[in-house]
């Protein structure tokens, strides 16, 4: 009797658990940023996966066969857009055999959608480089073009679970309000820099730069994607040094030897910057992440 | 006479100066011509852009109403103001953005979407080809070993499509062919994680043996492949695809085809189903830590009546084979260290591939009575590729084969290689070979050197086999 009413227990918890785990919306995204606004939206609901861990660069999150799984059970597919994941992701997609997250379907959903993009391209030719036919896709470095992706994120949880709609709408204002009162700080704590300007190894700020008025006047690769070369640096160099730039931003993902060189031939600062949440330590989450790119540039250009 | 001179170089005067008045006067005209062509131009562009403006304001306007995205001051501030001349070119600027950003397509959304691959290999034999057992000729020789032509896209909702046409020429002869490398149809969306392949296509057997020539991590095709397989794993048929729906990646996969490496096996003879080659593989793959991965498999392919005619002279005698049933197992192995944060600027590779061959020959001596021989035999390879910045990379291929119609027969190579990927699609590599085959092969000691120039135009991406 004791034992039947063990199992009988048992599969009662068992059942229960089931359902509570099949209750909830799975959530893949590609980057860790995306991630933070579908849990930031999602709460209790969703079950969220991400496939970059923060460290990577956006444009090569590696294509590991553990993805396929998470991806053939996914209910939703969350990607930034404009191309950013076109190195990894049609390749995922194709091995997950799934067919709700396919594009086209409700659950791909690509938070570009609204978004202006900036420094599209008049030719997608590679003499320019690895091009993004629809524009620069690094949008989601500025807070308020996030917006946009978190409001993308919202529809696709609606659409998919209808049933929670006013916890969605309800969790999406909170987190946009949060959102609007820090976009106030940042702006307070970069005017004084507007007008500034600086170099990056990659072309991923110019929406950063757009929203907090300062200048993004050229990057450490020769063109997207392409190494360096000895003529550019030099070139790189000595513009800098007639145009009085004042910082070299090096992305976590990309080698130091250059940028440091850049900076000390220029006397610019040198700052490391993340370019999604978990890039660098203790920057978990968005908000974290922007706080400490914007406070690493104003600590930067303070200095005398 | 000096009157009529005169008159007659006055007339030609006012003719030049007339027909030079008229040539003015023509320029003039096609200059304000083109003047007044640019005005329409300009007025007509400058109308279109009032015009998309005028159709992004009522709709910024219909946003700022709902108030449903856009909470933020900041935005709201920015989208509602009165048009001054900063923010009107900026709204321009936008609208250029999307005209321009709705005028692109990426080469690879063409439909359907077209590359085309070059691949040039520089070599220097020390042997002459019928002793290096290369397929290259001896001395210095170019050659354009391919010219691959692919196209793919979707068929339907439920399936796509592609094919690889290569214009190729042979090593050794020189004699040049086009052929049909791929053109198959694969299902998007049957249900049970199943996926379909039917055409011509590589099938699914070990580790290299389905990728292209100019994917390879080395110049040329591993010896063990060349030989057990026949290059490419070359299949025509059908192969189903299956991804184990369990958290952990295992995907199985099973086909069958006329065809399984460069010939077409049984050609022009009555074929039964017990003449065909069937195929399968399983992988599986594991995260060791972030940062380091192992991804295996084992292969087997199985033809009960292959009758493939080789009339190969064997060294101990003049003995003609028929391979008449053909047996292939075989295991891959590949461990990676690919670091999250910079994995395009570090990374390392070891990949190992063992096969068995334990093909039926049906032979016979000069004059003998036919009889069956079976042969067993093994080769393998491996090599470790270190790859220390965006475009560098350098490593070492180690093989080992036995003939598989001979297995006294053994060679071993040893091949160091360098690359350097100028970008993503032009690729120059270096690679020295040395093979040391022993008497039984027939073959004699041979010093390679390669020198490969690979490069891409228009769509090409890699798809899940190549990653």
């Amino acid at each position: 009797m004791k034992i039947k009413l063990f199992c009988l227990t048992l599969l009662v918890l068992t059942l229960g658990a089931t359902q509570t785990y099949a209750a909830k919306i799975r959530v893949v995204t590609t980057l860790t940023d995306l991630a933070d606004f579908t849990r930031n939206v999602g709460g209790d609901f969703v079950e969220v996966r991400s496939l970059a861990t923060g460290v990577e660069d956006t444009h090569g999150v590696p294509m590991k066969p553990s993805f396929v799984p998470l991806l053939n059970r996914a209910d939703l597919l969350v990607q930034t857009g404009f191309g950013l994941e076109h190195a990894f992701l049609p390749a995922l997609l194709e091995a997950s055999r799934n067919p709700r997250i396919q594009p086209g379907q409700q659950g791909y959903v690509d938070c570009s959608k609204g978004v202006t993009p900036l420094d599209v391209p008049k030719s997608t030719d590679h003499s320019e480089g690895d091009v993004h036919p629809y524009g620069n896709p690094h949008y989601l470095l500025d807070p308020v073009l996030a917006k946009i992706a978190v409001q993308n994120i919202c529809d696709a949880l609606v659409a998919v679970a209808p049933e929670h709609a006013a916890d969605f709408t309800k969790n999406r204002d909170a987190y946009l309000a949060t959102l609007d009162a820090k976009i106030t700080g940042w702006q307070s704590e970069l005017a004084p820099f507007k007008g500034t300007k600086f170099i990056s190894y990659h072309e991923e700020w110019p929406y950063f730069a757009h929203r907090f008025g300062l200048e993004a006047f050229g990057t450490v690769e020769l063109k997207p994607g392409i190494d360096p070369t000895p003529r550019h640096i030099e070139n790189l160099i000595a513009s800098m040094k007639t145009e009085h730039v004042a910082l070299v931003v090096r992305e976590p993902q990309f080698p130091e030897k250059v940028p440091a060189l850049i900076a000390k031939e220029t006397g610019a600062t040198l700052v490391k910057l993340p370019i999604m949440p978990g890039g660098v330590p203790d920057t978990d989450t968005y908000i974290a992440e922007m706080d400490y790119i914007v406070n690493t540039i104003a600590t930067a250009l303070k200095k005398p | 006479m000096k009157l009529k001179n005169l008159l007659g170089v006055s007339s030609a005067l006012c003719l030049c100066v007339n027909i030079a008045q008229a040539q003015e006067t023509n320029e003039v005209e096609q200059l304000k011509q083109q003047l007044q062509q640019m005005q329409a131009n300009f007025e007509k562009i400058e109308t279109e852009q009032q015009r998309q403006i005028g159709v992004l304001q009522k709709q910024v306007e219909a946003m700022a109403q709902k108030k449903v995205v856009v909470t933020n001051s900041v935005v709201a501030s920015e989208l509602t103001n009165v048009v001054s001349p900063d923010s009107f070119r900026e709204l321009s600027d936008k609208v250029d953005s999307v005209v321009e950003a709705q005028k692109k397509s990426l080469p690879g959304e063409f439909n359907p979407a077209i590359g085309l691959v070059g691949e040039t290999i520089f070599s220097g034999q020390s042997k002459g080809s019928p002793q290096n057992g290369t397929g290259y000729p001896g001395g210095f020789d170019v050659f354009q070993r391919s010219v691959e032509l692919n196209a793919s896209a979707s068929v339907d909702p439920f399936a796509k499509g592609w094919v690889v046409i290569n214009g190729s020429a042979d090593a050794a002869t020189g004699q040049t062919s086009l052929d049909v490398e791929e053109a198959a149809l694969q299902t998007t969306s049957l249900p049970g994680n199943l996926t379909l392949t039917a055409g011509q296509f590589f099938g699914e057997f070990g580790r290299l043996a389905y990728i292209h020539d100019h994917e390879l991590p080395f110049v040329n095709r591993p010896m063990v492949l060349d030989q057990y397989i026949g290059g490419e794993s070359k299949t025509a048929g059908a192969q189903a695809s299956w991804l184990v729906p369990i958290e952990h990646y295992v995907n199985f996969t099973a086909g069958f085809g006329t065809q399984f490496g460069d010939n077409p096996d049984a050609v022009g003879s009555y074929r039964s189903l017990g003449a065909v080659n069937y195929f399968g593989r399983l992988s599986t793959y594991f995260d060791l830590s972030d940062n380091w991965q192992l991804e295996g498999g084992v292969s087997g392919l199985f033809n009960p009546d292959s009758g493939n005619v080789d009339a190969q002279l064997q060294p101990n005698g003049a003995t003609a084979l028929t391979e008449t049933k053909r047996q292939l197992v075989g295991g891959d192995l590949k461990l990676s260290y690919v670091p999250l944060r910079d994995n395009q600027f570090n990374s390392l590779t070891w990949g190992n591939e063992v096969l068995y061959s334990d093909n039926q020959y049906l032979a016979s001596n000069n004059g003998g009575s036919p009889f069956n021989e079976t042969v067993g035999a093994w080769g393998m390879y491996s090599y470790l590729t270190y790859k220390w910045s965006r475009s560098w990379s350098g490593g070492f291929l180690f093989e080992y084969l036995q003939n598989d119609e001979n297995s006294a027969g053994q060679t071993y190579g040893y091949s160091p290689y360098l690359t350097w990927a100028i970008s993503h699609w032009n690729q120059l590599r270096l690679q020295y070979t040395h093979t040391q085959p022993n008497s039984a092969t027939g073959n004699q000691p041979n010093d390679a050197i390669y020198l490969q120039w690979t490069w891409v135009i228009g769509a090409h991406s890699h798809g899940w086999q190549q990653r």
